[in-house]
């Protein structure tokens, strides 16, 4: 396997890392024609104006910039943005929790199984959401699982959903980072040195799926952030509530914390973006092809 | 793969060993035959305190003033109100109801505000439990359920919310919304086919254009005109795309628009105008769960409400409160809260069996005679 | 002990191996069934019951309907469009930026659409409204040019103006999706078929489409899911006056009005028929392109 291999629907994860997949598959460095610099900026016009719309309602405030400094100083803010950062990141540790050895296992041990498992990570693109919390908060509002009877067990039953609307994104994210190793030949590796399975996932397969593993949570990190049905019906501080309930008191402010959030968001991307893009070593086993 | 074993075995074993304790715990749901009124406010006041707690839903801070409420309450007894769900609409405190009728914990309702005809329906479905407050005598009859399981707690009035900044001329009848410089300006708060709210909005159109309480087309009519005039702007007007000029004109109850206006503070201005011909009265109703988790803290909340505090702070909220006339006659409201509730006079309030007739010809009605799919 | 095909031994004993193998997917199989599956069968289940809780074939029945068909005949038009649209600029975009342009362009574009693929509901149907609603920024300023688009019959309230606000986070989930095969299109490929005389245009009708093909049009299957399952943003733009699947589904579940629970998860049903008919057309295409890959 050529390390050109990459799945399709990897949700761009090394395209995110910015890296060209193998040392000799250089990018064609043609000097870029006056169509492709068109569609690019077209593409960045269409992007940014409704951005700018929203910024220009948001300075009409009075004063100007008001709505910005109110956002900063209110604490619900900060209380909701800070637990869906929590719980994001909870259903990313979850997630690679469950994914990584089940990608894992698949590619190695069972091949065969590899379609009905993607289809069932694919199945949260086919529920609405609206009906998922619904199943949920019927199935687990009474014994013998009843979720909803805390605030805790509220907080689990919305990482489990979240961890299941990330099924998709995770699943592909591994899955794509294993292809680009040799999975067979590592595991054996390990296995001839003594190693259990905990320690092979651990200490051998983890490590090299770093990349893979930073866009998928990412990908994760900003579902959850943006995510509101499921928040809103099981009642927890989440943003996307907190966002959609500013609007009928405070407009100006819910418009600049549609811009904060996007910015932040996009910074920290950026900056994960930044992190993975120094990790480039991956075990390989010489002559292993 | 011992491992893989080992896993399997412990989560099958906590997954058995949760379900005896939550199990166990099920059964602390309230089965005590309370009372359906109270003679002792003091023993009530115990009761409620010691349940350390309420569970609110659907109750936004500037709807009919319900921050003031919320606050007033627990300030007085010191009762902590955890409030679910904000903005949710009528239907969805019924569901919290009957999603969450064994759950001991803070997803669980305690009572409910809901629109008229969501009483009658939850009494069927045994959904919520009968309690007579202490001033039951001053709700007029036709607002409450004459065995006390749901009564009226507010209602508004139809009327026409205007940016002036972005419209000169403010519409005081229904018929001026038709004319031609409001062209691209008139937006309802809600969908008819989904909203009680913009329900309201046609049926008080259809007052106006000489129908009646029993007759809508002609509301379905008016918006039809209002449509094909290019006046009508198919989207859900919010304080937001008010302010920003998109739908100057919102057709919406008098204590969201007054509310409105109050929370732009001037940016932009916003004037609110109660039409002269077509007044259209909405109520809403409050009511009891019958899986209560804290029934004594809920009866205590309606006896808050329903005393002269908790109906001041509605009035404050530009709502009219259900015992409005005999708080008038014994002079307990401040002239100056008096003075800044708009003029409803002739506002007609409909019974329940004429909204349940209207809601289904306004919702079959509207998407063929409107023409709701705009190219 | 029994040995592989190079004659080292094996890690585990053939013999039990099936039973073992199949153990490793249980915390997979566990959470899925318990969080999705569960979710799903209550929705199957409900579908079939009225609002007394006795079955009921009356749901579906209803579908055919001539509300319920619009909408579905909508929610396929919208999305179809969107998943077109989004799909061809999107890879153009992509492809514009990752094989033709600068290298450094390349994060910032997928950083960014990871953020906008996100980014929906009302923060964005408002910042429509605020730019070309008819009080909108840019609508503004075309009028002040002369030109108001509302005059010549556009309008941000209608399928087109539903179909630009979904290409918001329809656009960037095509650049996602569709970057690592622009990666995969080697260089090689380029200069051997212009070492044999082809042109561009050749090269791309002969050599690189047909390689792309199989990943394009999977791409715009998943755009097309993705568009219909948009409710939020609908919901927030056209405020149920133009109906669509999701708003119907959400009246039926959430609204004051119709309330027929039943009869929402029967939508919800229909829904779920046409995407799973997707999905498998995507996993169809999926293998196609995989050949290409190794």
């Amino acid at each position: 396997m050529t390390m050109g291999g990459a799945n399709r629907l990897g949700q761009g994860i090394e395209a995110m890392q910015g890296h060209a997949l193998d040392a000799p598959n250089k990018r064609r460095k043609s000097p870029l024609r006056f169509g492709w610099w068109l569609i690019f900026w077209a593409g960045v016009l269409y992007f940014f104006l409704p951005l700018l719309g929203t910024f220009v309602y948001s300075m009409k405030s009075i004063p100007i910039f008001s709505a910005y400094i109110g956002v900063l100083q209110d604490p619900k803010f900060y209380g909701s943005l800070g637990y869906s950062f929590i719980v994001g990141m909870i259903t990313i540790a979850v997630s690679i929790g469950l994914m990584v050895p089940t990608a894992f296992w698949v590619r190695l041990r069972m091949p065969r199984a590899r379609p009905y498992v993607e289809f069932v990570t694919l199945m949260p693109f086919v529920i609405p959401p609206v009906v998922l919390v619904f199943g949920l908060i019927s199935t687990y509002s009474h014994a013998p699982l009843p979720f909803t009877w805390t605030d805790t067990g509220s907080t689990a039953l919305l990482v489990c959903g979240y961890v299941v609307l990330s099924f998709p994104y995770m699943y592909r994210a591994v899955d794509t980072g294993l292809r680009s190793m040799d999975v067979q030949s590592l595991t054996e590796a390990a296995q001839s040195l003594g190693a259990g399975w905990f320690r092979i996932l651990f200490f051998v397969i983890l490590p090299n799926l770093r990349v893979a593993l930073l866009s998928g949570a990412f990908l994760t990190l900003a579902i959850v952030i943006g995510e509101f049905t499921m928040a809103l019906f099981l009642a927890r501080p989440a943003f996307g509530p907190y966002l959609a309930n500013l609007g009928s008191t405070k407009p100006y402010e819910q418009a600049a914390v549609a811009l904060i959030s996007f910015a932040l968001t996009w910074i920290a991307m950026g900056f994960i973006a930044l992190l993975g893009r120094g990790s480039r070593s991956r075990a390989t086993i010489t002559g292993a092809h | 793969m011992s491992t893989t074993h080992r896993t399997v075995t412990r989560l099958a074993g906590l997954m058995v060993a949760g379900a005896f304790v939550f199990a166990a715990c099920s059964g602390s749901g309230s089965t005590a035959k309370l009372s359906s009124s109270t003679s002792n406010m003091d023993d009530l006041i115990k009761a409620a305190k010691a349940e350390g707690g309420l569970t609110t839903i659907a109750l936004p801070h500037n709807w009919c003033n319900y921050g003031e409420a919320l606050a007033g309450f627990t300030a007085k007894y010191g009762i902590p109100i955890n409030e679910l769900n904000p903005d949710g609409s009528s239907a969805q405190e019924i569901d919290a109801i009957k999603a969450n009728t064994t759950n001991p914990g803070p997803q669980n309702p305690d009572v409910i505000d809901v629109g008229l005809s969501f009483g009658p329906q939850a009494v069927t479905d045994k959904l919520i439990t009968p309690y007579k407050v202490q001033t039951w005598a001053d709700i007029p009859d036709k607002a409450k359920d004459k065995d006390g399981y749901w009564y009226g707690d507010y209602y508004g009035v139809m009327a026409f919310e205007t940016n002036t900044a972005a419209v000169k001329n403010v519409p005081k009848v229904w018929a001026d919304l038709l004319k031609p410089e409001y062209k691209g300006q008139v937006a309802l708060s809600g969908d008819p086919t989904q909203s009680n709210q913009a329900i309201s909005a046609v049926w008080a159109a259809a007052l106006a254009n000489g129908g009646s309480l029993d007759n809508v087309q002609p509301g379905l009519d008016f918006f039809k005109q209002l449509n094909d005039s290019g006046n009508f702007v198919p989207v859900i007007a919010k304080t937001a795309t008010v302010s920003s000029g998109e739908t100057p004109i919102r057709i919406t109850w008098t204590y969201n628009g007054l509310a409105d206006k109050d929370s732009l503070a001037g940016n932009p201005a916003v004037e609110v105008a109660v039409p002269t011909d077509g007044r259209f009265g909405g109520m809403y109703v409050q009511a009891i769960s019958a899986y209560a988790p804290h029934p004594n803290a809920a009866r205590l909340w309606m006896e808050y409400l329903y005393s002269d505090e908790g109906q001041l702070a509605w009035l404050k909220g530009y709502c009219n409160p259900i015992r409005f006339e005999a708080m008038k006659a014994a002079n307990v409201i401040p002239p100056d809260v008096l003075a800044k509730l708009p003029d409803t006079v002739g506002a007609v309030l409909p019974t329940l069996d004429q909204i349940t007739a209207a809601s289904t010809a306004i919702t079959a009605g509207w998407p063929t005679t409107v023409g709701a799919t705009v190219k | 002990m029994p040995v592989n095909a190079q004659g080292a031994p094996m890690a585990r004993p053939g013999r039990r191996r099936f039973n073992l193998t199949w153990l490793g997917l249980v915390p997979f199989l566990v959470f899925s069934t318990l969080f999705l599956l569960i979710p799903t069968f209550y929705l199957i289940v409900g579908s079939f019951r009225d609002s007394t809780g006795q079955f009921t074939l009356q749901n579906y029945a209803g579908l055919t309907n001539e509300i319920p068909l619009n909408a579905y005949k909508t929610s396929i038009e919208i999305s179809l469009v969107t998943a077109l649209a989004g799909g061809i600029f999107g890879f153009l975009m992509a492809y514009a930026v990752i094989s033709a342009g600068p290298s450094r362009f390349r994060s910032g574009l997928m950083t960014f659409s990871g953020v906008a693929s996100n980014f929906a509901g009302v923060p964005l149907a408002l910042a429509f409204i605020f730019t070309i609603g008819r009080a909108g920024l840019l609508t503004g300023l075309l009028a002040g040019l002369g030109i108001n688009p509302y005059d010549s019959g556009f309008s941000l309230y209608s399928k087109l103006g539903l179909e630009i606000v979904y290409f918001y986070f329809q656009l960037p989930l095509m650049i996602l999706i569709i970057a690592p095969a622009i990666d995969g299109l080697k260089v090689e490929w380029r200069e051997a078929s212009e070492n044999m005389g082809a042109q561009t245009w050749q090269f791309w009708r002969y050599v690189a489409l047909p390689v792309l093909m199989p990943s394009l049009l999977g791409s715009m299957i998943l755009l097309f899911g993705n568009a219909f399952g948009a409710q939020a943003t609908a919901y927030q733009l056209t405020g149920g006056f133009i109906n669509i699947v999701t708003i119907l589904i959400g009246n039926q579940l959430t609204g004051d009005v119709l309330h027929n629970v039943g009869a929402g998860y029967a939508l919800a049903m229909g829904m779920v028929g046409i995407l799973t008919m997707t999905l498998i057309a995507y996993q169809f295409l999926q293998r196609r392109s995989e050949r290409w890959l190794r």
